[in-house]
């Protein structure tokens, strides 16, 4: 067999067995077994799997995602989010749709302790959608807003798709973060102005006007503790005290510890906690174990860097290869899951991406890059058919139709188009942050 | 499925104890970060324990995702069909999920011999890399005979609309 016949087979098998729903990590494991087998033969593939769970699993730099993932849960279930909704509420209460935007407010400040857009989705929605129904919103806008809010989890730092692509690309997790920062405000600020709109333009969404508490000084006690922790992990990683590691687990220390202080931490939910956190770090681990065997047997064709050759004697522009790249990932993140995806195409389109010129240090290249694949990533979580936030928040509505809540979203992606062609076109919004940094 | 109650608290044990690691871990990093930025005096090695540790905890956390089916699956092209029919497919997916955790845990376990018997050990701390193998291949191994145990399960109409 040719290496491209080869490259074809091992991608073939993987999506005939993605389709006969085996779980994806399993799917690019078994492909990639398949391929290297055919490649190398039997036993350098099973020695090859002597280290894979070893240096996958027990790695420091990767041991940042279970941390985030429990400081999420420990934010989850610690009763923050309650209060901080009734604060976000009252900051935005004033404007026509103000509680749909107060839960964008929310969405957004609690994307600031957690990693990851479906937990966020899920907390808010458990505070936010009985009050929003309660006050007349539609069914389509509460769900389409709480959906879009949540991907605001991984579009502020800290970021879960953002620490694998820094692990991949190697480059820096707390440059990538700061450079996620503006983005994610520009999203947040998109978003308001989304539901501004469609409040005004279809009618019937939104009540006319809704008593909401005024904006009280109590009601600040809502936002501190997030302010607070947050404060402590960014500036602790920024002034240098310590890595995004160990900004991690001070940021799960310090949310258990304000979970402790509201006093609804049970030992329940903290067991709940530990299961939660089980299952997606199992997840994603999983997926970063499949997707090594995939890429071992895909390197070993040397497909991927002849492709790469390829492309840049194309001579195509530059930015017509991002743009290429980004739209090919919008198409794949329809059907797949982000990360599998992630991981999966980032081996092959990073070293294209780093051999084009765009007038930017490699550095700058690479972090730009990063927020711009963050974005369709975030596009992903939303658009149909398989739009992962949609079905949670869709979920927890129950009496909701899916078809409803994926009309809700869409105000929303318009809003996350315009953003994504505006980071594209001026890669300054997301390098800004990153010149105050040493 | 076979055995269903005892492996559901088996794996849930599991992930408590990967959950209570992690814990430690990060009051671990706590206190070396208090002793080396206020009294400067520096834990030795912190970074090796955290990643030997998180590498037993996530290790600790597979089985109940198996337990539970939670791997992300596309049911994109599936959707459609009946629930009886998925379930054979879910049931084609836990055997190739029973093979790859039967892989890990033999595997794993081959190289915990075989770090026994050169010494293999961390840089810093000199912690013992068979130790590491071995907690990862006690949980791949339930992992992949939860996985065994899912792959001869019979279809339950009553767990299907659940």
């Amino acid at each position: 067999m040719t290496p491209i016949q080869l490259a074809l087979l091992i991608f073939g098998v993987m999506l005939f067995l993605m389709v006969v729903r085996v779980p994806i990590a399993g799917a690019m494991f078994i492909a990639g077994a398949v391929g290297f087998v055919l490649q190398s033969g039997v036993s350098p593939f099973l020695n090859f799997i002597n280290n894979l769970a070893f240096a996958r699993l027990a790695n420091y730099d990767l041991s940042v995602i279970p941390l985030f993932i429990l400081m999420g849960h420990f934010a989850t279930q610690g009763g923050i989010s309650k209060a901080l909704f009734q604060f976000a509420a009252s900051v935005m209460g004033r404007f026509k749709g103000g509680l749909a935007m107060g839960a964008v407010l929310a969405c957004a400040a609690f994307g600031a302790i957690c990693g990851s857009s479906v937990a966020t989705a899920a907390t808010i929605t458990g505070v936010a959608l009985p009050e929003m129904k309660r006050h007349g919103y539609s069914g389509r806008l509460a769900t389409g807003t709480l959906a879009a809010g949540g991907t605001l989890g991984i579009l502020i730092p800290p970021s879960v798709p953002l620490v694998i692509y820094a692990i991949l690309t190697e480059q820096n997790i707390a440059k990538l973060f700061a450079a996620a920062m503006l983005p994610g405000i520009i999203a947040m600020v998109g978003y308001m102005i989304a539901i501004a709109i469609y409040v005004r333009v279809v009618p019937g969404q939104a009540p006319e006007s809704e008593e909401v508490e005024k904006l009280t000084f109590e009601s600040l006690k809502g936002i501190l503790p997030i302010a607070t922790i947050f404060i402590i992990v960014f500036g602790g990683i920024y002034a240098g005290f310590f890595t995004p590691t160990e900004g991690a687990a001070v940021g799960a220390t310090s949310t258990f510890v304000a979970a402790l202080l509201k006093r609804e931490l049970t030992w329940a939910k903290f067991l709940e906690c530990f299961h939660a956190t089980a299952l997606s770090s199992a997840m994603i681990f999983m997926i970063f174990m499949g997707a090594d065997v995939m890429n071992a047997s895909l390197a070993r064709t040397q497909v991927p860097g002849q492709l790469a050759e390829m492309v840049v004697a194309m001579n195509l522009a530059p930015l017509m290869v991002v743009s290429g790249i980004l739209l090919l990932y919008v198409v794949l993140g329809a059907v797949m899951d982000e990360l599998s995806m992630l991981l999966l195409t980032i081996p092959i389109f990073f070293p294209i991406i780093m051999k084009l010129d765009f007038g930017m240090t490699p550095e700058h290249t690479a972090i730009w890059f990063g927020i711009m694949v963050l974005m369709t990533v975030g596009f992903g979580m939303l658009a149909p058919p398989v739009g992962l936030n949609v079905y949670v928040v869709n979920g927890m509505a129950k009496d909701v139709p899916l078809s409803e809540s994926y009309k809700g979203i869409m105000p929303f992606l318009i809003s996350d188009t315009v953003r994504t062609l505006l980071l594209l076109f001026f890669p300054g919004i997301s390098l800004f942050l990153i010149q105050y940094l040493t | 499925m076979m055995f269903s109650n005892a492996l559901e608290r088996l794996a849930r044990l599991c992930s408590i104890l990967g959950g209570l690691l992690m814990t430690a871990l990060m009051l671990m990093t706590c206190y070396s970060l208090i002793g080396r930025n206020v009294f400067d005096t520096a834990l030795i090695g912190d970074f090796e324990l955290t990643g030997i540790g998180s590498g037993a905890a996530i290790a600790f956390f597979m089985p109940l995702c198996q337990f539970k089916r939670d791997n992300i699956i596309v049911d994109f092209f599936t959707a459609n069909r009946s629930a009886a029919f998925n379930h054979k497919l879910d049931r084609f997916g836990d055997l190739l999920m029973t093979v790859i955790f039967f892989l890990l845990a033999w595997r794993s376990g081959t190289a915990a011999i075989n770090a026994r018997e050169s010494l293999g050990a961390s840089m810093l701390l000199g912690f013992p890399d068979w130790i590491v193998f071995t907690s990862m291949c006690i949980p791949f191994a339930l992992t992949a005979f939860i996985a065994a145990m899912q792959t001869l399960s019979k279809f339950n109409p009553e767990e299907a609309s659940a």
